[in-house]
């Protein structure tokens, strides 16, 4: 049997791993969101504790959900920079690829708020895990801006994807201006995460049975924090602040995601982690 | 005094200046969020900064209806009449 026969059956079976990462995920979350999940809240004195500890039991999911991919050869990954997801009350942007980013993000950010999609407020099992964890639902306009707002004010960190859905593959990255709105609204340090997925794996578009011909490969990067005093310096209007960050971090983004692709085809390249040390602003 | 051609002059100056439009491109007809690329929290230091001009109180309410630059001009016009009759 040549390669290429090898090659056919590793991708069959990737395939199948990952039809049933899926269900394991649909079933398995639906299980732990009527039993785990209301069980913490029930044991716990009030809304913060519960937030707490559902928040780790998350965490934890998240992690054993990539542990099980990763086991049945469905992906591999490399993180770099995770210590300073740490900080409280960072806003953390990334861009998003892929249906699993918020998976990996979720189990790589200690204590954090998450902006996700508002129709899992209508999901009779999942409604409540996502109400009791803080999250929040990815509204549109003043609403969305001060519940992001004022989750960063209690000292929480939170993730939001700018994009607002994945990528659209073979286009420029586009950003929606929120993210920057909850910047200047907030206050908060930007912490920019930049999420590589390569050969490209569960995009928008796709379907979950289009696995790649080699094994995806990720690679996470948390970059430098952006203080406030570092965005918009001299100029006059709010308006032109946001668009000003948001230009930056699309910019921010596209270069960093060449750079790491460059670094793969050709691991002489470094200028991957350097790029991640040069501070955009 | 308020002319409704002097209303479209402060108009275009504000939306000019705060979200650095091309002159050229604020027309009567354009639409705000689709030709102008002006989002919901951007309306909203739009609707600051006309408050400043006309000194009259601006309810978001009354910009809910706004699509095009036009729009917000006779929006604008409404309110400086309400205040005249007042």
């Amino acid at each position: 049997m040549g390669t290429h026969w090898r090659g056919m059956l590793d991708r069959g079976s990737r395939r199948f791993g990952t039809g049933l990462s899926f269900v394991v995920f649909g079933v398995g979350g639906t299980l732990l969101s009527v039993t785990l999940f209301p069980f913490l809240r029930l044991i716990s004195p009030n809304g913060a504790v519960a937030q707490r500890r559902i928040g780790a039991a998350m965490r934890r999911v998240m992690g054993l959900f990539i542990w099980f991919m990763k086991s049945l050869g469905l992906l591999t990954y490399e993180l770099h920079g995770l210590e300073r997801l740490a900080r409280s009350g960072q806003l953390i942007v990334a861009n998003h690829p892929t249906l699993i980013d918020v998976v990996f993000m979720v189990w790589l950010t200690p204590e954090a708020g998450c902006v996700v999609k508002r129709a899992l407020w209508r999901n009779p099992a999942l409604r409540w895990p996502v109400i009791w964890a803080g999250y929040i639902p990815n509204t549109e306009g003043v609403q969305l801006v001060q519940d992001c707002s004022r989750v960063l004010e209690s000292g929480r960190s939170l993730l939001v994807f700018p994009e607002g859905t994945r990528t659209v593959p073979g286009q420029p990255l586009a950003l929606k201006r929120g993210a920057a709105q909850v910047a200047l609204a907030s206050g908060a340090d930007v912490l920019p995460v930049t999420i590589v997925c390569d050969p490209p794996f569960l995009t928008k578009g796709s379907h979950w049975y289009q696995v790649p011909p080699r094994r995806p490969h990720f690679t996470i990067t948390v970059g430098q924090p952006i203080p406030r005093e570092r965005y918009g310096a001299g100029v006059q209007s709010h308006p032109l602040v946001a668009r000003e960050l948001t230009a930056h971090l699309a910019t921010y983004f596209t270069r960093n995601i060449d750079a790491v692709l460059n670094e793969r085809r050709d691991p002489a390249h470094e200028s991957a982690r350097d790029s991640v040390r040069t501070p955009i602003m | 005094m308020h002319s409704e051609q002097e209303i479209y002059g402060q108009v275009r100056r504000v939306l000019a200046e705060l979200f650095e439009l091309p002159p050229e491109k604020i027309v009567p007809t354009a639409n705000l969020y689709t030709d102008l690329d002006i989002d919901s929290l951007d309306a909203i230091d739009l609707i600051l900064e006309l408050k400043q001009i006309t000194g009259r109180k601006v309810q978001p309410e009354q910009f809910r209806h706004v699509r095009t630059v036009g729009d917000v001009v006779a929006a604008v016009c409404e309110l400086m009449r309400d205040e005249t009759a007042a």
